[in-house]
C-alpha cells in the first residue's frame, strides 16, 4: 500500500514536470513552432524598421522615412519564387482591395520588398507590379540594393531566408504592419485575408478617429 | 561500470562542437540519430546509477510506470513540438536541456522501467511508441507549411517518412515478439 502511494506520487510529479516543460517550451501553449514564437516575440519587441534605401519599380530611390506618418503593410518576396510568394502577393492584393479607398495612399501604403536584389532588377519589379495590378504608387514593388542593409532589416524583422541549391529560397512569410513611427506593430498570418483586412481597417479607423 | 565509461566517452563525443554541428545540420540526423544516441547514452549510465542509488529507483519507480511516463513526456516534447529543435539550435539553454533530458530523463528511466513493466505494460509501451512515431510522421509529411525555421520543407518530409519507417519497424518488432519467445535474458 505504501509502495503504491509512492508510485502515485511519482506519477503525479512526472505529470506536473511534463506540464511545466510543455508550458515553458511553448510560451504557455501559445507557440508550438519557432515561427509562431517569433511572431509573438516580434509583437512584444516591436522593432523599428531600420532606415534603409529602397529602390522601386519606377527607379525611384528613397529611404524608409518616405512613409513617415503612414502605416505600411509589407511583405518579403523574391520574384523568381513560384510557390509561396505569388500566393502571398495575391492575398496581399485581396487585403488591399478590402481597405477603403480614402485610406489607401493617405493612411496606409503597401510595400513588397524583394530579398533577392541580384536577380530582381527594376525590370523584374516592374513585371511583378503588372502581375498583381499594383499601381506602383500606393502599392510599391521594391528592393534593397545594399546587401548589408537588407540583412539588417531581415534580422530585425526575423525573416529567415535559406537559399537552396537550385536558385530558390525557403523563407517564412507573413504580412507585416509598421506604424507611422516606423515600429513593427503586427505580424499577420498571410493565409487569413479577411482577418488581416479587418485588423488593418480597425487600426486605420482608430488612427483617423484620433 | 564498464558500460558507464563507454557511455561517458560516447556522451563527450556527442558534445564535441563539430559533432554537434554535423548532427544538427540535417533534420533527420538531428531527430533520428543525435537524439536516440543521447537516449542510449543514458541507458549505458543506468546500471551504474542504479548501483549508486538503489533506493531511489526502487522507491520511486517500483513498477516502472512513472519512469515510462517520464520517458514519453521527454520523447514527445522533442519530437512533436516543432520549435523544440529550432530552440535547441538557437538557444544555448535549450541545447543544454536536450543533452541532459534525453539521457537522464528518457534513457535512464526507460532502461530502469523496461524490466519492471509487466508483459502487458511492455506491449502498451511499444504500441504507444509506434503511435507516437506514426503521428510524428503524419505531422511532418502532411504539413504544407515549413514547421522548423532551420530546416526546409523537403527535409521535413524526409523526417516524416523516416518516422513512418520507424513506426513500422516498431510494429514489426511487436508482432514478432508475440510469436517468438524471448530466450536471451540480460
Amino acid at each position: 500500500m505504501m509502495k503504491n502511494k509512492q508510485q502515485v506520487i511519482a506519477i503525479v510529479l512526472v505529470m506536473v514536470f511534463g506540464f511545466i516543460l510543455y508550458f515553458v517550451g511553448t510560451d504557455g501553449f501559445k507557440a508550438f513552432t519557432a515561427e509562431s514564437a517569433r511572431t509573438l516575440q516580434l509583437e512584444q519587441d516591436r522593432p523599428t524598421f531600420p532606415n534603409v534605401i529602397l529602390e522601386d519599380s519606377k527607379e525611384r530611390m528613397y529611404s524608409f522615412s518616405e512613409f513617415e506618418g503612414k502605416y505600411v503593410m509589407l511583405t518579403f518576396i523574391y520574384t523568381a519564387c513560384t510557390d509561396v510568394c505569388p500566393q502571398l502577393e495575391m492575398n496581399l492584393a485581396e487585403v488591399y482591395k478590402q481597405i477603403p479607398d480614402n485610406y489607401i495612399g493617405e493612411e496606409i501604403v503597401f510595400l513588397s520588398i524583394s530579398f533577392d536584389p541580384d536577380r530582381d532588377d527594376i525590370e523584374a519589379l516592374k513585371k511583378y507590379s503588372h502581375y498583381f495590378n499594383s499601381d506602383e504608387e500606393t502599392w510599391r514593388m521594391t528592393r534593397i540594393p545594399d546587401k548589408q542593409e537588407l540583412q539588417n532589416l531581415l534580422d530585425s524583422f526575423g525573416v529567415i531566408v535559406i537559399p537552396d541549391n537550385s536558385g530558390n529560397f525557403t523563407h517564412n512569410s507573413a504580412f507585416y504592419l509598421v506604424d507611422p513611427e516606423g515600429k513593427l506593430v503586427e505580424v499577420m498570418d498571410y493565409t487569413k485575408i479577411d482577418e488581416a483586412a479587418k485588423k488593418v481597417n480597425a487600426i486605420l479607423n482608430k488612427k483617423v478617429g484620433e | 561500470m564498464k558500460q558507464a565509461i563507454y557511455g561517458l566517452i560516447f556522451y563527450i563525443f556527442l558534445m564535441l562542437p563539430p559533432v554537434i554541428s554535423i548532427s544538427e545540420s540535417i533534420m533527420v540526423l538531428h531527430m533520428h540519430m543525435q537524439m536516440p544516441l543521447l537516449v542510449i547514452v543514458g541507458m549505458l549510465f543506468t546500471p551504474y546509477l542504479k548501483e549508486k542509488f538503489p533506493g531511489f529507483f526502487e522507491k520511486w519507480n517500483t513498477n516502472g510506470v512513472p519512469g515510462t511516463l517520464l520517458f514519453y513526456i521527454i520523447l514527445i516534447y522533442w519530437m512533436m513540438v516543432p520549435r523544440a529543435m529550432d530552440d535547441a539550435i538557437s538557444t544555448l539553454s535549450v541545447e543544454i536541456f536536450k543533452f541532459i533530458s534525453l539521457p537522464f530523463l528518457a534513457g535512464v528511466p526507460l532502461r530502469d522501467s523496461w524490466k519492471k513493466l509487466s508483459k502487458r505494460g511492455q506491449s502498451t509501451a511499444l504500441i504507444s511508441f509506434a503511435i507516437v512515431y506514426g503521428i510524428v510522421s503524419l505531422l511532418y509529411i502532411a504539413s504544407p507549411n515549413q514547421l522548423c525555421n532551420n530546416y526546409i520543407v523537403a527535409e521535413q518530409k524526409a523526417l516524416g517518412w523516416t518516422s513512418l519507417f520507424t513506426a513500422i519497424g516498431i510494429l514489426i518488432y511487436y508482432v514478432q515478439s508475440l510469436f517468438i519467445e524471448e530466450e536471451l535474458e540480460e
